[in-house]
């Protein structure tokens, strides 16, 4: 058995007074696929954004890829490869979709102009937009510029992939788009951790899903058995109010 | 002389920042008397001028002819000190952004400290004060060159608008850092960019079509406070025209004269500046 490619031990992050993790401890293998899901304020997406450290946490201990997130010293190193997909899109505004796709190829992998666009270009094909490539994110639709996103942290080849609610700010018609793009990647045997509440992908492409609730773990099984029978009295609560039962 | 200077720096940070890409991406960027009838102005003082000059030379002509010199010093220290500002308020816009304490108290320092006094009663301070410190201290450290120091006008008065406008323009640079979204920077670092490169190549850009308007009102109301320079002995547009109403004691004509050449420079640096603007628009969220 290799070992895990994201080790959590123990991680305690505060806001201020608020505990938004209280001590939570996951392991995820390679080419897994993590679904995780809680109340808002549940800390799923502080967990998520632990991993790359965009935000910083006090206790713990997370190790990505052999690497030891505890000081900031090879934080880029880490960032490399380890995508984040925001709620928000942010795609640089001032770009093009195919500018967005190669900048950090260019200054951070350093790769030559001619092979970032090949890449660049390649990626928005796989996305299923390379028409939009002169594009600028304004003239996109929501689902296309969270495409271009995905396509953007993929560029980087990182080893695994975050996803921060990436469907939560889409209109209904757009996020099928995107969690077709996420399955696919799914299927190719891409590490991913996905905080979402789309059930439908959780049943197709996760290996686990997740509830936390108040900075905790509460509870994980595979999909099927969240789903079906989840065993703690506040994931069926959790369960009841999302599946509108 | 002065359009060209800012044409270029825009042109400039197009290409770093989008390299191939046409600076146009919004129709009505054209230059053209239709797309921007304030262009007319333009034309209408510019004729005022040119009648005047011909039909009556005397004096107008003369005027002219006298002052032309303080007109290129009018113009060489506005876009001197705008080059100097705008590196100033580059710096200075970072620091009070800073999440270092000492660079951002010093910048804050900076900006409250400058803001608060007259540029005027600076420019003097500067012009008549910096002379004997650098001598006394040219004493203290024994040194013939300080010793000896004799300022030189032009070089004194653009330091002192530098310092007075680029803490004016930190403000610009920091509310237009301020103006992008903090997921810009997120998603730039998240990508392993470094703080300095998400800065040069996602934020900066951004903030810079932002803080455009404000850049360009900075310019226009430095080409016309650079007037002031004339009271510390640098000869300007304004110097000269005094020099000249002293010579021929004809006060009207001569500011009429001085007044419509400050005019014509400022109206055409504000079509320029909305030139630029209108070119450099483009969609946001």
């Amino acid at each position: 058995m290799p070992e895990p490619i994201v080790q959590i031990k123990d991680v305690k992050k505060r806001f201020g007074r608020v505990e938004a993790l209280r001590g939570v401890s996951l392991d995820v293998n390679e080419g897994e696929v993590v679904v995780i899901v809680g109340p808002s304020g549940s800390g799923k997406s502080t967990l998520l954004r632990c991993i790359n450290r965009l935000e910083e946490y006090e206790e713990g201990t997370i190790i990505v890829d052999g690497m030891t997130l505890d000081n900031t010293s090879n934080i880029n190193a880490i960032r490399r490869e380890v995508g984040i997909v925001f709620q928000s899109f942010n795609l640089f505004a001032h770009l093009t979709a195919l500018q967005n796709l190669m900048l950090a190829q260019r200054i951070v992998r350093k790769r030559s102009r001619e092979e970032a666009e090949k890449i660049a270009q390649a990626l928005l094909a796989k996305v299923g937009i390379p028409e939009k490539a002169k594009a600028h994110p304004a003239q996109l639709s929501g689902g296309q510029q969270q495409r271009v996103a995905i396509a953007r942290a993929l560029a980087m080849n990182p080893k695994i992939m975050l996803f921060d609610e990436p469907t939560s700010a889409l209109d209904p018609e757009m996020i099928k788009e995107v969690l077709d793009v996420m399955t696919s990647l799914a299927k190719e045997g891409m590490t991913m951790l996905v905080v979402s509440h789309e059930m439908g992908f959780a049943r197709a492409a996760a290996q686990r899903v997740i509830f936390m609730d108040e900075g905790l773990i509460i509870e994980q099984a595979t999909p099927h058995d969240f789903f079906e029978n989840p065993k703690e009295e506040r994931t069926r609560l959790f369960l009841s109010k999302i599946l509108h039962l | 002389m002065l359009d060209s200077t800012l044409l270029d720096f825009v042109m400039e940070e197009h290409k770093k920042n989008a390299p191939g890409r046409e600076l146009s991406f919004v129709v009505g960027g054209e230059v053209s008397i239709r797309q921007d009838p304030w262009w007319w102005l333009v034309v209408a003082v510019a004729a005022i001028i040119v009648l005047l000059v011909m039909l009556l030379p005397v004096p107008f002509r003369e005027i002219v002819l006298f002052a032309r010199d303080g007109i290129l010093v009018t113009m060489v220290v506005t876009v001197a000190s705008y080059f100097l500002i705008l590196i100033v308020g580059l710096l200075g816009g970072l620091g009070r952004i800073s999440k270092n304490k000492l660079i951002f108290g010093l910048a804050s320092l900076y900006v409250e400290v400058v803001r608060g006094i007259p540029l005027l009663v600076q420019l003097i301070g500067w012009y008549f004060a910096s002379p004997v410190i650098i001598q006394k201290l040219g004493l203290w450290l024994n040194l013939q060159a300080l010793i000896e120091y004799r300022p030189n006008p032009i070089i004194t008065a653009i330091m002192a608008i530098t310092v007075c406008y680029g803490a004016y323009m930190s403000e610009i640079v920091r509310s237009g850092i301020q103006s992008v979204p903090k997921g810009q920077m997120e998603a730039a670092r998240s990508l392993g960019m470094s703080h300095f490169q998400a800065m040069r190549h996602v934020v900066l850009p951004q903030a810079f079509r932002v803080i455009l308007p404000p850049m360009g009102n900075e310019f226009i109301a430095l080409l016309k406070d650079s007037s002031l320079v004339s009271v510390v002995a640098v000869a300007d547009l304004t110097r000269r025209g005094r020099e000249f109403m002293s010579a021929h004691f004809n006060p009207i004509e001569t500011w009429f004269m001085v007044a419509l050449l400050y005019l014509i420079m400022t109206i055409v640096a504000a079509r320029v500046v909305s030139y630029i603007e209108k070119r450099s628009k483009y969609e946001r969220y």
